[in-house]
């Protein structure tokens, strides 16, 4: 009798807190963009400004795939070899986020957003 | 007697692991480190992180219950798990569950052994705070329905519904390298017996835990909880309470696989009108968790 109305008010309540309060890409993306070339990026040092959604567009030069990954950005993107990504990441708080290939332990930037 | 020496063993692991921590941060150098996902490494406490979009990862998760006030009394369930990350701030996931139970004269259980598919979850977390090189908290919300055809505790049929929500927060506070992890529960559930009654019932807890990552590829740390039990969905029949202390461990082997472990004894507890030591009706005497993922 008490239950099930209380799981039905838990549930609708924990819905509500979880609609996504992401800002959504309809705002214009800034663009960076970023080779990966003999094993490391260039530039290895990025910018974007805060508050913005950002799309890292990946230019993969190498004849081997690559894993552009970033825990702080929260993305992961396979670049096949000689070929192109395109990663949307959301509206940034400004900060330091570092980003590497998942497959190469060396390769490694970051975005500086400001 | 054999109880004290218990939590003194358990106390001194984790007095233990936190000394080595201390002489093993001073001694490596982190800024070549990558950043690490904070979900897995608080061990019964869960961390704020949810993934990388587009992530996907299956893993096998065990907890083990072991010890009762009388008998001897081993438990566990098995989360076989799907779980994906399809925004930013959204991660999903979902599995079945399998359970065991060895009892055998143990006050107020029937005797017992056996392995059964235990029911169905899924849960969704969403990241409301997020964590950047400026802001050391993030801070997670999740909830978790299950549905359960045997009991967690005793092994019967039953037909249990659990709606667990739980808050996930951590700090950052040294960077890449020590991390404080809290959570606060709240699992209300109902359950059907077999003979037709229904149990109305509630836990409601907080965790604090502390981990360091000692090697890029390893971080190790203690966690407490104090868990209280109601037996009433509301939280209106407090039945009794019980702290759980004990270590925990990360082991990443490969950039996409995985395992943690932790233990909990229990270190103190009560039974409201049962002047014991330790809170054995509600709560088991150790508890273990064990867990595999693979990321594709």
């Amino acid at each position: 009798m008490f239950a099930v109305p209380m799981m039905r008010q838990l549930t609708l309540a924990c819905a509500i807190a979880m609609v996504p309060l992401a800002p959504s890409h309809a705002q214009q993306a800034t663009e960076v963009q970023v080779s990966y070339s003999k094993g490391q990026f260039q530039p290895s040092e990025l910018s974007a400004p805060a508050d913005k959604p950002v799309t890292i567009r990946v230019r993969n030069l190498d004849a081997k795939a690559m894993e552009f990954e970033s825990k702080s950005l929260r993305v992961e993107k396979v670049v096949a070899a000689n070929s192109e990504g395109v990663i949307n990441v959301r509206a940034l708080k400004p900060g330091r986020y570092e980003f590497y290939d998942d497959f190469n332990e060396k390769a490694r930037g970051a975005l500086t957003v400001q | 007697m054999q109880s004290g020496r218990r939590r003194s063993i358990a106390l001194g692991a984790v007095a233990g692991v936190f000394c080595w921590c201390g002489d093993a941060a001073r001694a490596e150098d982190a800024s070549s480190w990558r950043d690490i996902e904070t979900k897995y490494v608080f061990g019964f406490t869960t961390g704020s992180g949810i993934g990388l979009e587009g992530e996907k990862e299956f893993t096998v998760e065990s907890i083990g219950r072991f010890g009762k006030r009388d008998g001897h009394y081993a438990a566990s369930e098995t989360k076989y798990e799907f779980e994906f990350t399809p925004s930013q701030f959204i991660q999903i996931e979902f599995g079945a569950l399998g359970s065991t139970h060895n009892i055998g004269g143990v006050t107020g259980l029937d005797d017992r052994s056996q392995v059964a598919l235990g029911g169905a979850f899924a849960e969704i977390r969403y990241l409301a705070i997020e964590r950047t090189s400026n802001n050391p908290l993030a801070v997670t919300l999740a909830v978790e329905p299950t549905v359960r055809r045997i009991d967690e505790t005793s092994g019967e049929r039953v037909r249990n519904f659990e709606f667990e929500t739980v808050i996930n927060a951590d700090l950052e506070l040294i960077r890449n390298r020590l991390f404080a992890g809290f959570n606060l529960l709240y699992e209300p559930e109902v359950t059907q017996t077999a003979i037709g009654d229904t149990q109305r019932e509630a836990k409601f807890g907080a965790s604090a835990a502390l981990s360091i990552r000692i090697a890029s590829n390893v971080v190790i740390g203690g966690e407490v909880w104090y868990l209280r039990h109601y037996d009433a969905a509301n939280l209106s029949a407090f039945s009794g309470d019980a702290v759980m202390l004990g270590p925990t461990l990360y082991v990443q082997f490969t950039p996409k696989m995985f395992m943690t472990a932790a233990w909990n004894t229990q270190v103190w507890g009560r039974e409201i009108g049962n002047p014991v030591a330790l809170n054995l009706a509600e709560f088991q005497r150790n508890r273990a968790k064990l867990k595999f993922a693979y990321e594709f």
